[in-house]
């Protein structure tokens, strides 16, 4: 028979109110462990939102080949010598390594785009039409580079958005134009508003986007390319492609297998995959110290009910004088740990709202969409439910020991 | 018989035993206005905790209106004090961040009355014993005598059987002494009400119209004091 109603509500005001500042600093402890518990989740969240977001547009499953000087004298070649990769490459690897799905390839180049009087230092990047697997592309006008191009080598290109905005700051369709790069004149044919942070041999809002073919024969470059890229069919993994290519472009080019040097690979697999154990680290820690500042807190509760039932001896013996049973006193005693727990809790889960609330309008203001700092509302309910336990539980040593306060020992005080 | 005690033995053991109470026969009749008088150390606060339900005794036997206290649970002794027995404290054990009011109606709240009723019967309480106009006063801020009168009044709401009162004067001046001593007086003249004052003061137990003396833990003399005329310093008069 615990009974809890107003009359119950109006006790416990009373009694957390007589001591105004020390029901303050308790209630500030679990304040401030629910404050920086929600504070850091939310963070925690908007953080990787933000990262994500920042690696928006880049296959998670690709890896990367990248032709480097030798560092190990082989077969009578000396160290230190250049090496290219070229389609006859691409062409062998394919063949040879059936888990690799997509393999393209791009070569960039520095070049100035001309558009009438404005100038733009952009990157000249030669593709495959399927680069739109690796680096999807976010077509607002026309199309992207397509078969015939590569075909018929047309001179056409796609621009990145930032090349857009400097050359074309009025706007529209730029389609159908035709740019100047490095002395040839393409006519554009999309409008790529990717914009994501990461840039495979080039940054793709800085980037003028023409065929391979046509790339290689305007810029004297022969068969080669600057990097394979490659994703792995669904099961495959990444590092075993990158190893048997790594074999097959070592005997074909003649340099050592051994020698890492030689050929630089990314696995963005494996890049993705530290990302996410990190943020499951940081997510860990975060649960950690939220939880242990909120259990100190919860303790802290404990410790100053302990203290209260204490100084509340003789007062608690005069009630059970004039009819109170143990368990009323029970019930009193947990239901004042736990609503000043679930009152500093409250506020706690408010500020820290509104702290995440700041923190997404400052991230919206600088022009990052589609973050959230902000906790959801179910993480709070469950907060809550989390706080009403924990200081029903602070409350329970305290209110154990003021229920065994008999009578006669309060009488006895005085 | 209201109260009988018969044999009634206890012992506390801290230590070394202390043998309080050997063997106390006692009956007390509804109505009667009796004090019990002995030296500190006597056992009289023992017998009172006892016969307020507030202590276990060891052996014996204690009748209350009939029904045998004994072995009480916690929660059964706190309902038996809440309905039968009033207490009156010598420190008046009064709540202090509790009005007067709110002290009156507590007992009413442990035995759940609605919250109308119980302040409008606390308020009919304090109005009988002149206090209606410090109802929503703190104890701090009366004297001792409108403090023992609001301990009183928190006695009387729940129509106890007995009232129990612990040196009732004690941390009071003669004067008011004398005015809490006729106000238990009247009660027991005018509801019939029992009494029963603990003291050591005889001309606190000359205002009763019995005295059961104690010492060492046995019942010593029962002096019938229904003429006031037991206290060397004569009737109505109050040893200070």
């Amino acid at each position: 028979m615990i009974r809890f109603d107003i009359d119950s509500l109006h006790e416990i005001r009373e009694t957390l109110g007589r001591n105004r500042s020390r029901t303050l600093l308790t209630g500030f402890g679990v304040f401030w462990g629910v404050f920086m518990m929600l504070v850091l989740m939310g963070g925690g969240q908007g953080l990787k939102a933000l990262l994500t977001q920042t690696l928006e547009g880049f296959a998670t499953n690709s890896g990367y080949l990248v032709p480097n000087s030798t560092s190990k004298a082989y077969k009578g070649f000396a160290r230190s010598r250049q090496w290219s990769l070229t389609t006859d490459d691409m062409e062998k690897l394919r063949l040879s390594i059936p888990e690799i799905d997509i393999m393209t390839a791009n070569t960039r180049i520095r070049a100035t785009a001309v558009y009438e009087d404005k100038k733009y230092y952009c990157d000249g990047k030669g593709v495959y039409p399927e680069y739109i697997y690796m680096e999807p592309p976010v077509i607002k006008y026309g199309r992207y580079i397509n078969e015939v191009d590569m075909r018929q080598e047309r001179k056409v290109c796609v621009i990145g958005e930032r090349v857009y905005k400097t050359l074309f700051p009025e706007g529209g369709d730029p389609c159908g134009r035709f740019i100047e790069m490095n002395g040839i004149y393409y006519r554009i044919v999309g409008l790529n508003v990717s914009n994501g942070n990461v840039g495979v041999n080039g940054w793709t809002p800085n980037s003028v986007v023409i065929p391979m073919t046509v790339l290689q024969k305007t810029y004297n470059r022969g068969n080669t390319v600057d990097m394979i890229c490659m994703t792995a069919k669904p099961g495959c993994k990444i590092k075993e492609i990158l190893r048997k290519a790594r074999t097959i472009l070592a005997k074909e080019h003649t340099f050592d297998p051994e020698d890492k040097k030689a050929l630089f690979e990314v696995n963005a697999e494996e890049m993705f995959s530290i990302v996410d154990k990190l943020f499951k680290g940081v997510n860990l820690l975060i649960w950690l110290v939220g939880f242990g500042t909120l259990l100190a807190a919860a303790i802290g509760v404990s410790n100053i009910m302990m203290v209260t039932v204490k100084e509340r001896t003789t007062e608690i013996g005069i009630r059970r004088a004039i009819g109170a049973t143990p368990k009323m006193i029970l019930s009193q005693i947990l239901f004042e740990s736990a609503i000043l727990t679930l009152l500093a809790g409250l506020l706690g889960i408010v500020f820290s709202v509104l702290t995440l609330s700041m923190a997404d309008i400052v991230t919206a203001a600088t022009g990052t969409e589609g973050v959230q700092f902000q906790v959801n509302f179910g993480t709070a309910v469950l907060m809550a439910a989390m706080l009403a336990a924990l200081g029903m539980l602070a409350g329970l040593p305290p209110a154990l020991r003021a229920m065994n306060i008999k009578p006669v020992d309060a009488m006895r005080d005085e | 018989m209201l109260i009988e005690l018969k044999d009634l033995n206890k012992t506390y053991d801290n230590g070394q035993p202390l043998h309080v109470l050997k063997g106390i026969n006692l009956s007390i009749d509804r109505g009667e206005f009796v004090s019990i008088m002995g030296a500190s150390g006597s056992g009289k606060s023992t017998l009172l905790n006892i016969l307020g339900m507030l202590d276990n005794y060891d052996c014996g036997e204690y009748r209350l209106a009939g029904r045998l206290i004994k072995d009480l649970s916690e929660k059964t002794a706190a309902d038996y004090r809440n309905r039968m027995i009033g207490f009156i404290f010598q420190s008046y054990n009064l709540i202090g961040f509790k009005t007067a009011v709110e002290n009156v109606e507590l007992p009413l709240f442990y035995r759940g009355t609605g919250r109308k009723e119980r302040h409008r019967k606390a308020m009919e309480y304090l109005e009988r014993l002149g206090l209606k106009d410090w109802a929503a006063h703190y104890p701090n801020e009366m004297s001792g005598g409108q403090r023992q009168r609001v301990a009183i009044a928190r006695a009387l709401i729940t129509k106890p059987e007995i009232i129990l009162a612990d040196e009732p004067t004690g941390a009071l001046d003669s004067k008011t002494s004398v005015e809490i001593m006729s106000l238990l007086k009247e009660l027991n003249a005018s509801e019939n009400m029992t009494v029963i004052v603990v003291t050591h003061e005889s001309g606190v137990a000359n205002e009763t119209n019995k005295i059961i003396h104690i010492k060492d833990g046995v019942i010593g003399e029962i002096e019938d004091n229904s003429a006031h005329a037991s206290s060397p310093f004569g009737a109505d008069g109050v040893m200070k």
